[in-house]
């Protein structure tokens, strides 16, 4: 057992009783007397690894399993079955050293005092986490300048926009520098210009402290910006885990021609081409086979007036889009 | 111990940024105290001595009972209840903080706070009417009222923490919450001495805890209770505290074991 910033998941299975309300007012009424449960299998059977360092994607639709996995690596909920390690601790035990080098972020949660500024909920974890003054004051001073906080740690965080109050928490989150750090939706509600710059904001943490990050997140530009490898999960079962480009070549054989032509287009042309997308009058989307781009290109040439002309892959959104269809 | 310090200036902080709450929260103590002198003060109009108390011992009661309030029944288990329905306490289940010291460091910020707004208070209803005041004549009363004190909040806390884990199986701990309060107050002594109640319902509420938070310590100050009694109470409390440490340690084992986490 090392204790580096490793995660280990093997056999992981986590089911949940729900209490079901049947419908309407009288639906209400049986609650009151018979609770109804029915059993969610969250989270089935899944088995992975992350290294020291690696910056993981964790994909899937809503109510695949990915929060229930992340808070039973966190060490919040127990699974019902298999094994997890975190650096070399089970999580669930909530021993100090695993904490101590833990940090988790979720996009709706929040671990800022709501009427106090940021400031106040830094010290507390400088405290809590034994951050010699020193070291606190140096790692204060660059995060908020990364960040540009600057301005904003004497506003009570209620005060905060949504894009303030993620910056401020991602502060918090990683005063400590812990060597696993997940995170739940951290662009959630963001503007572009924020997200842009969160973004470069963990992929430096990242670079800089070596340390593991799993991130979740149904932005595909976060997912396409940061992570090299990617783990798809559906119905509580991983689909795929493997690197992001390899994904796109077992999911993706098509790519993606777009033109414009300076005459109309005739579409039943174009169908002897490839898949047609989308025909609006001069400009088209066809989707062609990977191996035979080049020669429907010599064909396009020759039969179109090409005004312009684009071939690209197919948008990673796309690609997921299949890999679920797929399963 | 500087992590629970942190959590305790922090609170403390927390309180005053609602300044109008704590402000109204002032004004509703003062009128409680003079409403209560208004009315023990017609019920002793032409007697010196009822249901066992002297004048001064009464109205010592009352203002004692302020008091005695603010530092038994100030707690956040109001706030704990509503971080386990939101999932806010996974922040601090995460981090390597102890979430019972978390809890008592928060309680003894709004503890300390409201003692010194009591005592303020009491100051201030003093000035306004004049209130003839008992002072135990023992020593002895005073240490043994200090011992009563401190077993109370001991007894409180770990009674509410119970309550507050109710909050791990329920969304809907308002209800629940409602009724033991509700009840604490009436059985605590905390509206009227329990001397007022037949002699047969006060025995049986001098062994239920309640009577161990407010109206046995007060009594010990006011010297009615003394020797003999005064142990049996003390044993009580510590019977009880045994009991509610005992149920808190078993419901927050059972409840951070079934606990969803949930939000998000």
């Amino acid at each position: 057992m090392t204790s580096d910033g490793s995660l280990r998941v093997k056999n992981l299975t986590k089911t949940f009783q729900v209490a079901v309300k049947q419908p309407g007012l009288s639906g209400a009424f049986r609650f009151l007397f018979k609770k109804e449960v029915k059993t969610v299998h969250a989270v089935q059977d899944i088995s992975f690894e992350v290294g020291r360092g690696e910056l993981v994607g964790f994909l899937g639709p809503n109510g695949a399993g990915k929060t229930t996995t992340l808070k039973i690596l966190s060490g919040l909920l127990y699974p019902t079955e298999g094994e997890v390690e975190v650096m070399g601790h089970v999580p669930w035990k909530r021993e100090k050293d695993f904490q101590m080098n833990f940090s988790m972020v979720m996009g709706q949660r929040t671990q800022l005092w709501w009427d106090l500024p940021a400031r106040e909920t830094l010290v507390l974890n400088q405290k809590i986490f034994e951050i010699p003054e020193n070291v606190f004051q140096e790692r204060r001073a660059q995060i908020i300048e990364l960040l540009a906080l600057e301005n904003l740690m004497d506003i009570p965080v209620k005060k905060l926009s949504l894009g303030e109050r993620m910056k401020a928490e991602l502060a918090c989150a990683i005063l400590h520098h812990p060597k696993v750090l997940l995170l739940d939706e951290p662009t959630l509600g963001l503007d572009l210009v924020m997200q842009k710059k969160l973004r470069h904001f963990i992929r430096d943490y990242n670079r800089e402290t070596g340390s593991t990050i799993l991130l979740t997140s149904h932005n595909m530009a976060d997912v396409e910006e940061l992570c090299d490898r990617v783990i798809i999960i559906d119905g509580g079962r991983i689909l795929y885990d493997g690197q992001l480009d390899k994904i796109v070549e077992r999911y993706a054989p098509d790519k993606l021609i777009t033109l414009t032509s300076s005459a109309p287009l005739d579409i039943n042309g174009l169908r002897s081409l490839g898949r047609v997308i989308t025909h609006n009058g001069t400009s088209a989307e066809i989707e062609v086979p990977r191996n035979q781009v080049s020669g429907v290109m010599g064909r396009l040439l020759a039969q179109v007036p090409v005004v312009d002309l684009a071939i690209e892959e197919l948008p990673i959104e796309e690609i997921i889009r299949r890999v679920f269809l797929h399963k | 111990m500087s992590k629970y310090w942190a959590v305790f200036s922090l609170s403390v902080q927390q309180q005053f940024y609602h300044r109008a709450s704590f402000f109204l929260e002032r004004l509703r103590s003062i009128i409680v105290i003079i409403v209560f002198f208004a009315f023990w003060s017609a019920v002793f109009e032409g007697r010196d001595h009822l249901l066992g108390y002297s004048r001064s011992q009464m109205f010592t009661y009352i203002l004692g009972m302020n008091i005695l309030r603010a530092l038994v029944y100030s707690d956040k288990t109001w706030e704990l209840m509503y971080e386990i329905n939101t999932g806010k306490i996974s922040s601090y289940l995460m981090r390597p903080i102890s979430y019972v010291g978390f809890c008592l460091s928060r309680d003894a910020a709004d503890k300390s706070t409201q003692l010194v707004s009591a005592v303020l208070e009491v100051v201030v209803a003093l000035w306004i009417i004049k209130i003839p005041l008992y002072f135990p004549a023992h020593p002895a009363a005073l240490l043994g009222f200090i011992l009563a004190l401190g077993l109370a909040v001991t007894l409180y806390f770990l009674m509410s923490y119970c309550v507050a884990s109710l909050a791990f199986w329920t969304s809907e701990s308002a209800g629940p919450r409602f009724c033991f309060e509700l009840f604490l107050e009436f059985s605590s002594g905390a509206f009227f001495p329990l001397d007022v109640l037949p002699r047969v319902l006060l025995t049986v509420f001098s062994v239920l805890p309640f009577a161990s938070l407010l109206y046995f310590p007060l009594n010990v100050f006011l010297e009615r209770i003394e020797g003999v009694y005064f142990w049996r109470g003390i044993g009580i409390q510590i019977f009880w505290i045994a009991l509610f440490a005992w149920a808190a340690r078993k419901l927050w084992k059972k409840g951070l074991k079934d606990y969803g986490a949930e939000g998000g």
